[in-house]
């Protein structure tokens, strides 16, 4: 793999006509020069190394943010919104008592021109340790992005939507997303990130969260994530945690197609704490390689991760739980527990939890398993006249229940239901 | 009045030790209506549960001979979910336990196996029937929402099969060993639940090592069971006697060489 001359030129010339700042100009070079340079994220146990995911052939600016519309004066009623396709924004909804609290939410090509500080300030800031091939590639060729700043004290109670739509209707379209997230000390913020794909053509997508949380704020993040069969997926989501503060998410990740992903929140403030809960179902020839960590870096910091996956078919699914408590963090806790339920003796599924603990005064545990559906549980169902299929969704449901009745929306977790209930009876 | 009939039953499992099937009944024979109590009694081992469990059509259980009749056709080859929607019930020794779904969800679902698309039942009517059935058995409402049997004592995963008795009403209920682990409250509860359902509409095979919950819920026919086969069937009666003699005079009265593994 090499940069030519005319794919860095062509870069510069666009970012330069799109009037990106220089500092970003200049960062996505390094990060261009970078990608040649580093390897992949290591997923444990799961081989991905031929995937090409950093293709070198083309690359699409960021739009600017001329086409969209902001509705504004809508009444608070409303809920916040952000719709976006390809790199276009299309609808961008705020209400009006949450724009006047200087909320901020817009595409990136608007944040880098009108919040360019903002943005200076936060950027990579949770992504620090994130030295690989494939966070560099985001850097470099960015071509979708959104920016949220929430200020100190603000509470956003409603659930912000971002809608994200790939474009998948021409070849060598891939869609480069990151989404900056800001929260200020004291503050709240709930996001909902639904992520799909438009058109059937074979494209890439790496789409990066990155989430900066100040003292005392929180985060509650849900991702719907429902990428098609076509498109080869590789997705971060990284969040940085102040003092005191808590970033939780709950990741439902029912791509179709092939994905690498890599979840980690650092709990760097006293105090901190995380809840990491992935949900995730892989069907057909599918292959899925999850890693999810939570690193506790203060003291008294909180961490937990919960994993359950299905697998159907010759599909393969490995979870990774990646507890990583630091030198110095004592009094930290970091409990884990990642499980996967085999519908099929064809798939290939792995649920390997890893401590890593550098300091002695802390709690972590762990649980891990890899079965089938219980037999039992299924005659059980089935001698009181329910047939086997829904039987079988039962006892699968039952399984993600734990994960999905601790969704606190109610529309969300409708979301879900119906999302997991197409994957499992299509497949795709 | 419906009829269930059990001919010549051979039923075999497969015998992990020896590799190779084991039989366990060794030539049952039966005859249910609606309308009849029946017990079916004998020492441990003997192959009680396996009757109810092939009766069923738990996959473990090989049938080798005969056949089962529910209203003259044979079930033998219907699949569990079916053989339940014909109108059989087996109430587990023990039931299993289901995470993430909730009694109330999981009762609804198998009322609603049972009723046509256009048919599924109401959201007041399954309350009313459900409160009324719940008074019955002196069962607490939150169980309702808990999820399927997890955590319940062995005393309330009891009392929650009677209560999904209740509210499917099946033509034929088999209760294995619905009377281990209660004690005399529970038993009492339980026996007043199956009280509840007998009339012309019901049949049910009590499978009871003891005679016990059969001062309760007097049967009108007692089997005894003894080395895969049905040694001897009379009244109530027979139960009492039963207990006094125990299974050893039993045995020894049919000239029967089995191991008795609790000699009482």
């Amino acid at each position: 793999m090499e940069i030519t001359p005319e794919f860095r030129s062509r870069l510069i010339t666009m970012a330069k006509q799109n009037k990106e700042p220089d500092w970003f100009i200049k960062q996505r070079l390094q990060a261009l020069q970078q990608v040649v340079q580093l390897n992949k994220p290591v997923i444990q146990r799961f081989k991905y190394q031929n995937w090409d995911l950093t293709p070198l052939t083309e690359f699409i600016p960021l739009t600017t943010a001329g086409a969209f519309s902001t509705d504004n004066a809508s009444p608070s009623a409303l809920n916040p919104r952000l719709i976006q396709f390809e790199s276009t924004t299309i609808r961008v909804t705020l209400p009006t008592e949450l724009l006047s609290q200087g909320v901020i939410v817009c595409d990136l090509m608007t944040a880098l021109h009108q919040y360019g500080d903002l943005v200076a300030k936060y950027w990579g800031q949770a992504l620090k340790d994130n030295s690989d091939q494939l966070t560099k590639y985001n850097e470099a060729l960015v071509n979708n992005g959104i920016f949220i700043y929430v200020p100190e004290e603000v509470n956003s109670k409603q659930v912000l939507q971002l809608e994200l739509k790939s474009n998948s209707k021409h070849e060598q379209q891939p869609f480069i997303s990151r989404v900056l997230i800001v929260t200020q000390a004291n503050s709240r913020l709930n996001i909902m990130q639904h992520q799909i794909t438009s058109g059937t053509q074979v494209n890439l997508a790496n789409c990066v969260v990155e989430v900066v949380a100040a003292e005392n704020s929180r985060v509650e993040f849900t991702a719907l994530d429902e990428m098609a069969a076509q498109t080869l997926t590789y997705l971060q989501r990284q969040a940085v945690v102040g003092p005191n503060a808590r970033v939780n998410w709950s990741i439902g990740l029912f791509n179709y197609g092939d994905t690498v992903a890599n979840f980690n929140t650092n709990l760097m403030g006293q105090g901190s704490s995380s809840e990491a809960k992935v949900v995730a179902i892989s069907a057909q020839k599918q292959r899925l390689g999850i890693n999810t960590g939570v690193t506790n870096g203060g003291q008294h910091t909180e961490g937990r991760i919960a994993q359950r996956g299905i697998l159907l078919d010759n599909s393969e699914l490995v979870f990774n739980g990646i507890g990583h408590i630091l030198h110095g963090a004592s009094g930290a806790k970091a409990e884990q527990e990642n499980r996967v339920l085999m519908m099929s003796n064809q798939a290939h599924g792995n649920a390997n939890p890893m401590l890593l603990i550098d300091e002695n005064d802390v709690v972590a545990g762990h649980a891990a398993s890899v079965g089938q559906v219980d037999q039992q549980q299924l005659y059980y169902l089935m001698s009181r006249g329910i047939d086997e299929e829904t039987a079988k969704r039962m006892v699968i449901r039952g399984f993600l229940g734990t994960i999905l009745s601790e969704l606190d929306n109610k529309s969300v977790r409708k979301q879900f239901s119906e999302t997991i209930e197409r994957k499992l009876t299509n497949g795709y | 009045m419906a009829t269930l009939e059990i001919k010549n039953l051979h039923v075999s499992v497969a015998d992990e030790e020896a590799n190779q099937p084991k039989e366990i009944l060794k030539g049952v024979n039966l005859l249910m209506r609606t309308g009849e109590i029946h017990a079916i009694m004998g020492p441990n081992g003997t192959g009680k549960s396996t009757l109810s469990e092939t009766i069923m059509g738990q996959p473990a259980y090989q049938v080798t001979q005969g056949d089962i009749l529910l209203d003259g056709e044979s079930i033998l080859e219907m699949p569990v979910d079916e053989r339940a929607r014909r109108g059989l019930f087996l109430a587990m020794q023990y039931p299993a336990e289901i995470q993430g779904v909730t009694n109330a969800e999981f009762l609804r679902a198998a009322m609603n196996a049972r009723r046509t698309e256009a048919n599924q039942i109401g959201v007041m009517e399954f309350l009313t029937t459900l409160d009324h059935n719940l008074a019955l058995l002196n069962m607490d409402e939150a169980m309702i929402e808990r999820y399927l049997n997890e955590g319940f004592s062995g005393g309330e995963k009891k009392r929650n099969e009677i209560l999904q008795l209740l509210m499917i009403k099946p033509a034929f209920a088999l209760l294995d060993e619905i009377d281990s682990g209660l004690d005399i409250d529970a038993l009492q509860v339980v026996s007043k639940g199956v009280n509840s359902l007998r009339g012309d509409q019901f049949g049910a095979l009590i499978i009871t090592h003891y005679q016990r919950l059969l001062k309760y819920i007097v049967p009108d026919v007692v089997h005894i069971m003894m080395d895969g086969r049905i040694v001897k069937t009379g009244g109530a009666e027979l139960a009492k006697q039963l207990e006094n003699e125990g299974y050893a005079g039993l045995r020894d009265e049919f000239n029967l060489s089995v191991d008795l593994m609790d000699e009482n």
